[in-house]
């Protein structure tokens, strides 16, 4: 046990020599294949609450991560002790775990490679710059937006070291460490309160002002505007103008169904639909877990391949599913090269104000509180934080809307994607305009 | 070194100023079989120290995996200087908190054998051996097993002491049928108890009749028609009522929450409901019967308390932490809970339920002349507006009295206060949910319960 400080070096010596000791130790046990992943996490958080700094947090993690496959029977286990005793409990339930289940030909482990260090990121959180911005964002809230409630403000540094090994040969050792900033807010005039708001993005460097980085401001002046809110005039089928902040909301339908799980399962709506257009044209969609243009991705996949970066979708037509080993083992199809995630989405032609423009009747939608879509990709759900768009202007910020529709037909029904986009240090994403959404 | 090893209070002379000073542990286990084949085997354990201190109004927190002597020296040291680094700038030499003293004790883990993995796989091969055998048009299944143990032991500066475990295991059930166009049509059931897997799943047959249920309700939906978007009558089955209580009015009286502006601060002591209508947030025991959630000590050191939210129509109190209760001037409740040890208490609902009134189901639906019966949630949300939504994957129509067409997925949404008003009917029954997992910057396993309901809400679709 040492002091509890940050630690001053992005060293995984420690992760390298404890994941080796730990993957022996699975072999030992008569696993025929295994794997090991150590993490050592740090976390310093300053957040904030109504308004007033109210906790640092200092947080060390360690996981162990224990994979073990014998006569075709596989189990996986994490612990997050380092002890021998710990350690030698941990691969004795691993072995019980597999002896009771079931032999399956698709388990395997991730074949040889060159081994690799990767490093990324900032080494140390600055205390001083994470006061700063909390501080410098409590004052422009109280100057600029004297309605608007901080409901909690955060910046969070995180420092991930980690070292993956595998019986075929396998060795990464990766180490990363970034601030995330995260607020929620909301608005309140006399007795009238505006919907909830919460955003957030990665970034390595604390010299940007929290209001001028992603589209903090904007948010926050429109949360002071949607205390005023109002009905839609009626019931209406027409367009819905997503922003980034929910762009993810009705991707992520497709992205979640090429994963593993459905495609497995056979519950796809996009199973067979490789090279096929799944989506609108105008779509254009890159994983780019290696991107300099992101500060958040990763270097390895869940399964101990080097990550590369791919295009999801090119122009409608789905150029990859996002299967793991076990998924394309299973399925027969290719393996993904990276695990999803760090989502580019090519600009498109039109500004923001064009798209709102070409609007005849439609809503500016910048949260989307919904029950999960089944399978078939029917949704609905309430347009938070959002407007009213009527003959290409936006309207008033509006409540207890409805927006109904179909996610495989929402994402073929894209007609105009932005010029503009929103880097959030995870993703960078423009604005998309869709048609043929029922509002009530 | 096991938690129940650790004498916490001879920490007690490290304590600067008011200090929790906590041991914690999570335990989890996953078998998933997907169509027959086993595609998840895996356990999780994360536990460690936490050590949490107030100074001139200002939290230092600090958590560490290591539970050993020096580290918890060190926890306490690091979180005590972190919260004096912050003091220091944002102190107020007058701050305080309210004070608790108390102690709780509990175990609901089993004084059973642990069953080893095989024979808990054999039950899960039971209930996907049966749904083949006897649900024909199902063309994927799964089948899977969840259970997370909370073990807790906390010390605090003021005296409360306490070592608990909650125990919960649930047990998925998915079936997907294709319709006459060959789209996937699904619907899930999760059965949830408080317990272990050894003494709550000691078979698979009381689970036949479930699985019955499910599959004919998933060929109705196989000709599900959509609903017709808009306001309407509906009566949210009973096993609705829970996630109504937990996302409509729950979150709203969540004592932080309505520091942070909800609407349900400008209506305290104000009729917010028909009269028919009484919600509690329960501690752990209701009618002699220990909860799904039983919290006896919430991780601030507080004896818990059943907070009653509604009174016959009435708003009455919020559920609260100590930061909330004396914001509010209002008694401790005992609702601040932490997921992890990582992690430091929130204000956290426990069992929260809609007590049940008196009208049968059946005349329930005998007095709607056009709307729904609406069961099976998923996912919800609440807002600070107190506008709330929750997903719904099964329904039928109602029309002149009786049940007609099932309906599509859907999400009914409304304002709490509003929704409250337009109860006009609660059945005479009481059902609990065992399987509800809330997510407030911090996950949380929770009860809820209720009976059904008839209101009005805004309803998804065409």
């Amino acid at each position: 046990m040492t002091d509890l400080t940050h630690t001053d070096s992005a060293s995984t010596d420690q992760e390298k020599s404890l994941a080796h000791k730990v993957l022996r130790k699975i072999l030992a046990q008569g696993f025929d294949r295994a794997a090991a992943r150590v993490s050592a996490d740090e976390l310093h958080e300053l957040q904030a609450e109504n308004g007033e700094i109210n906790l640092l947090r200092t947080n060390f993690e360690t996981e162990i991560g224990l994979v073990g496959i014998a006569d075709s029977k596989r189990a996986s286990l994490s612990i997050n002790q380092v002890d021998d005793a710990a350690l030698d409990t941990a691969v004795s339930d691993l072995q019980g775990m597999a002896a009771g289940s079931q032999q399956d030909p698709a388990f395997d482990i991730a074949q040889k490679q060159p081994a690799a260090t990767f490093h990324g990121g900032i080494d140390e959180p600055d205390y001083d710059a994470m006061y700063d911005r909390i501080e410098d964002l409590q004052r422009y809230v109280s100057a600029t937006y004297p309605t608007l409630n901080l409901r909690s403000s955060g910046i969070t540094y995180f420092k991930r070291r980690s070292c993956f090994v595998n019986s075929n040969g396998v060795e990464f050792l990766t180490s990363r460490g970034l601030y995330q900033v995260s607020i929620s807010f909301s608005s309140r005039l006399g007795s009238k309160t505006s919907s909830m708001m919460y955003t957030g993005y990665n970034t390595l460097e604390l010299d940007t002002p929290i209001q001028q980085s992603s589209n903090i401001d904007l948010l926050m002046r429109q949360s002071t505007e949607q205390v005023d809110t109002q009905h839609i005039p009626e019931k209406f089928v027409g367009d819905m103008v997503i922003t980034p902040d929910c762009l993810m909301t009705f991707v992520g339908f497709l992205t979640a169904r090429i994963s593993d799980g459905p495609l497995v399962s056979g519950t796809s709506m996009y199973k067979g639909k490789l090279d096929e257009q799944v989506t609108s044209g105008l779509l254009t969609l890159h994983s780019r877990p290696l991107s300099d243009e992101l500060c958040g991705g990763y270097w390895v996949t869940g399964d101990g391949y080097q990550a590369a970066d791919s295009t999801v979708i090119d122009k409608g037509v789905l150029k990859t599913y996002l299967l793991g080993l076990y998924g394309a083992n299973k399925t027969g199809l290719p393996r993904a090269i990276n695990s999803g995630g760090s989502y580019i989405a090519e600009p498109g032609s039109s500004t923001f104000d064009e798209m709102v423009a070409g609007v005849k009747e439609g809503i500016l939608i910048t949260r989307f509180s919904g029950g999960r879509p089944n399978d078939r990709g029917d949704f609905s759900g309430i347009a938070k934080n959002s407007y009213y768009i009527k003959d290409g202007k936006v309207q008033f910020p509006i409540k207890e809307t409805t927006v109904s529709g179909n996610m495989v037909d929402l994402l073929n029904s894209v007609d105009a994607v932005s010029t503009e986009r929103l880097n959030t240090g995870s993703s960078l994403l423009p604005w998309v305009r869709v048609t043929g959404v029922t509002a009530s | 070194m096991r938690i129940n090893e650790i004498d916490l209070k001879k920490y007690s002379n490290q304590f600067a100023s008011y200090t929790e000073l906590r041991l914690h542990e999570n335990r989890s286990q996953n078998i998933s079989l997907l169509n027959g084949d086993v595609v998840s085997n895996t356990r999780d354990t994360s536990g460690g120290v936490s050590a949490r201190v107030y100074d001139q109004g200002a939290w230092g927190f600090c958590s560490n995996p290591d539970m050993g002597n020096e580290a918890i020296e060190t926890t306490i040291g690091a979180a005590t200087r972190n919260a004096a680094f912050l003091a220091k700038r944002v102190g107020q030499a007058d701050a305080s908190l309210p004070r608790a003293n108390a102690e709780a004790n509990s175990d609901f883990t089993s004084d059973k054998p642990t069953l080893s993995q095989e024979s808990k796989i054999a039950l899960l091969r039971e209930l996907d051996t049966y749904i083949v055998a006897n649900c024909p048009e199902v063309v994927s299944r799964q089948v899977a097993l969840n259970s997370l143990d909370m073990e807790k032991k906390l010390h605090t500066s003021e005296g409360s002491y306490g070592h608990n475990t909650n125990t919960r295991s649930i047990i998925g059930i998915k079936l997907t049928t294709r319709n006459n166009q060959d789209e996937p049509i699904e619907l899930s059931e999760a059965i949830g108890h408080r317990g272990q897997f050894e003494d709550v799943f000691t078979s698979a047959e009381p689970m036949f009749a479930k699985i019955d249920a499910l599959y004919l309700q998933l060929l109705d939906k196989k000709e599900a028609v959509k609903a017709v978007s808009g306001y309407v009558d509906v009566i949210l089955a009973s096993d609705l009522a829970g996630i109504l209580a937990h996302e409509a009015i729950g979150h709203t009286t969540e004592g932080d929450i309505v520091r942070a502006g909800s609407v349900a601060a400008d209506y305290l002591n104000q009729v917010v409901a028909n009269e028919l209508v009484t919600l509690v947030d329960f501690a752990n025991t209701h009618n002699g019967e220990t909860l799904p959630v039983p919290v006896y000590l919430d991780d601030e050191g507080v004896a818990s308390q059943d907070a009653v939210i509604i009174d016959k129509g009435v708003l009455k109190s919020y559920m609260h932490n100590k930061e909330s209760a004396q914001y509010f001037d209002m008694p401790l409740t005992g609702n601040a809970r932490a997921f992890n040890y990582t992690d430091e208490p929130l204000v956290r609902m426990r069992n929260t339920a809609i007590l049940p009134g008196e009208s049968s189901l059946e005349d329930m639906i005998a007095s709607i002349d056009n709307g729904y019966l609406l069961m099976r949630p998923t996912n919800g949300q609440a807002d600070s507006t107190s506008e709330f939504m929750f997903g719904v994957q099964m329904g039928y129509e109602i029309k002149q009295g009786k049940l007609g067409r099932a309906i599509s997925d859907t999400t009914i949404s409304g304002v709490a206060f509003d929704m409250l008003k337009e109860v006009t009917m609660l059945s005479n029954e009481m059902v609990w949910s065992c399987a509800g997992m809330c997510g407030k910057k911090q996950p949380m396993p929770v009860g809820m319960g209720g009976p059904a309901v008839k209101t009005k809400v805004h309803i998804g679709g065409e």
